[in-house]
């Protein structure tokens, strides 16, 4: 049985500012990864702050490896050092890059020559060979944040806190270093809470999810739950579902249901266990399940059960992918390869059939899906 | 101009021909001056680094005392400490006025709080969140003051050079407790007054001319530590 390295029950934490943190139940297992993804101002990296015991709660409980590490009693440092934490910043001190990696070390009270095999792993897998003997002002940013993740993975922690580890970084270097964490993550299996905005690398990287606004997890569950079947209209936003479409339930029948869209003569197809007929919903779909066809070319018989006639409106290059977005009576958007604009042949003012499975279009909770906040 | 002329040419053959009182001044004002420092050291850099480093609620008023402290006229430390050694006061019973000892209570008295000001200025300018850094990574509370010290080291020598140069250059404090006795606690400083109040300016200037070398070479020591490369033990070691 896999066991919970970290478990967060009833925790809560205001400020003089007003803003609150509330986290009802929370959790990760051991050699899993937790991303907790958020826009800024949301509470993420308090939250962090306060799992890494830098910060205390008002109330609630925090189990680490099966003890309450929350409370009067408990030996902060000794919980700290089985964690270790990246920020956003680098944080590095003035001395020499070898120095910043051991510094956690020393604080044990360890000796390199224990963690020898670890370090070289590291240094060889951060590309941080070279600067070992540089001072960490010297580096650019990038080198800066390999040194801190070196510095927070020698330590091997029971769990690591990655507070938005890339986010202070350009672009490129930032593909580049975010390919090298996720392979060391993969590697050592290590237990990884990851803070970030970035949606892709949490499609990357998690085993859960953890979608925070405002100081309240809004929804949290396995990745693919959370980013299939997000639990409200600013969730299936941040987890990058391009089609929102307000409609009514017309009928459910075996699982599923048809839904009525307001000025469109084109009815949408959900599966879902159960939606009382009239509700006023809104459909989610993920552009990567929206599939097109050159109008012109019959696709035949499909198992989609959603397929409409549109026109394009508009394509935007989003590098890899091209987004296309489709009047069908609302707004379709779909994500394509520049392969399939060029085979299609597609242009803004092209007519194009999209289809779409009804197990890809995931209906949101009630009406006041923007006022939802149950979770 | 003659008169200044033939002092400094006295000076230099004084300073060079190896005089014996001359010697017991110049390490008597090393051992007064070098032992309040460190002293002051000891006391001020953590008061600094606490001061610095922690919130409470009276921590305005705090820095507003030793900012005060740092402006102390060495007189009135010297009129503090005689009241406190003089035969008569609370700590009369010590037998230490006249004393080089006493003379290092006042230059701590003087050098503390600018070390403990400077210091607490420095460790203010260090980003906090590497004290949150510091303690994420499993660092004890003497571990991230130690850390932070490192940090803030350019500024908090500036402090120690600060202190230095405030004791050794003081006259007023060490002739007031330490009375200039011949022989016994005659420094630098106050033997430089006795001199000039005797006209034997040839030794003034060649006492000023001593001092003005012994604060450039500390400070030279201080200034290289300061602004070297910062070299680690690691680089020291495979270099």
């Amino acid at each position: 049985m896999v066991s919970k390295i970290l478990e967060i029950i009833g925790l809560e934490k205001k400020y003089n500012s007003g803003f609150s943190l509330k986290v009802d139940r929370l959790f990760t297992e051991e050699n899993k990864i937790l991303v907790m993804i958020g826009p800024n101002g949301s509470g993420k990296s308090t939250l962090i702050r306060i799992i890494n015991l830098l910060e205390s709660s008002d109330s609630g409980s925090i189990y680490f490896n099966d003890k309450l590490i929350t409370g009067n009693g408990v030996n902060k440092i000794m919980v700290r050092k089985e964690m270790s934490t990246v920020f956003q910043e680098p944080l590095l001190f003035n001395t020499s890059v070898y120095n910043n990696i051991l510094m956690g070390l020393e604080f044990r009270g360890k000796k390199i020559s224990g963690s020898k095999e670890i370090f070289n792993y590291l240094i060889d897998k951060l590309k941080i060979k070279n600067l070992l003997k540089r001072n960490p002002k010297s580096l650019s940013g990038g080198e800066q944040q390999r040194v801190a993740l070196a510095r927070a993975l020698i330590l091997e922690p029971k769990l690591l806190l990655l507070d938005e580890p890339l986010a202070n970084i350009d672009q490129l270097s930032r593909e580049e270093l975010r390919n090298d964490l996720f392979d060391i993550l993969r590697a050592t299996g290590r237990s990884t809470i990851y803070v970030t905005h970035d949606r892709n690398e949490a499609m990357i990287i998690a085993d859960s999810i953890a979608v925070i606004n405002e100081g309240r997890i809004e929804q949290f569950g396995l990745k693919d739950e959370v980013f299939r079947k997000p639990a409200s209209e600013f969730i299936a936003k941040f987890v990058g579902v391009e089609t929102l479409i307000e409609g009514i339930v017309a009928e459910c029948k075996d699982n599923v249901c048809r839904i009525k869209i307001d000025g469109s003569k084109n009815d949408i197809f959900a599966v879902a266990a159960s939606a009382d007929q009239g509700t006023k919903v809104t459909v989610a779909i993920r552009p990567e399940d929206v599939i097109l066809y050159n109008i012109e070319m019959n696709p035949g018989l499909s198992s989609a059960m959603n397929s409409f006639k549109g026109e394009i409106t508009e394509i935007q290059d989003l590098g890899i992918f091209k987004k296309v977005e489709i009047d069908c009576g609302f707004k379709l958007v779909s994500f394509v390869t520049q392969n399939s604009i060029e085979r299609l042949g597609l242009e803004p003012r092209k007519k194009v059939l999209s289809s779409v499975k009804a197990s890809s279009v995931h209906i949101l909770a009630g009406r006041a899906l923007n006022a939802d906040r149950q979770f | 101009m003659e008169l200044i002329w033939q002092g400094i040419k006295s000076a230099f053959i004084l300073i060079f021909s190896g005089n014996k009182e001359i010697l017991e001044i110049i390490l008597l004002t090393l051992k007064v001056s070098g032992i309040a420092v460190i002293i002051s050291m000891v006391l001020g850099i953590p008061i600094g680094l606490l001061i610095g480093l922690n919130n409470f609620k009276s921590k305005r008023f705090v820095i507003t005392i030793i900012n005060t402290g740092m402006g102390l006229p060495p007189v009135a430390a010297g009129l503090f400490v005689s009241l406190m050694l003089w035969r008569s006061g609370p700590l009369g019973i010590m037998g230490i006025m006249y004393t080089p000892t006493a003379m290092i209570i006042a230059q701590v008295l003087i050098a503390s709080p600018i070390i403990a000001g400077v210091t607490l200025a420095a460790v203010q300018q260090v980003n906090p969140k590497l004290k949150l850094q510091a303690l994420s990574l499993g660092a004890n509370r003497v571990q991230v003051l130690w850390i932070l010290l490192k940090e803030a080291k350019l500024p908090a020598l500036a402090a120690i050079m600060a202190g230095f140069g405030g004791v050794i250059s003081e006259v007023g404090a060490v002739m007031m407790v330490g009375g200039n006795i011949k022989g016994q606690t005659r420094v630098l400083t106050t033997a430089t007054v006795q001199n000039v109040r005797m006209g034997n300016f040839d030794v003034a200037i060649a006492l000023v001319i001593i001092l003005l070398i012994l604060a450039f070479i500390v400070n030279i020591f201080l200034t290289l530590i300061q602004q070297r490369e910062n070299m680690t033990w690691y680089q020291r070691f495979w270099k």
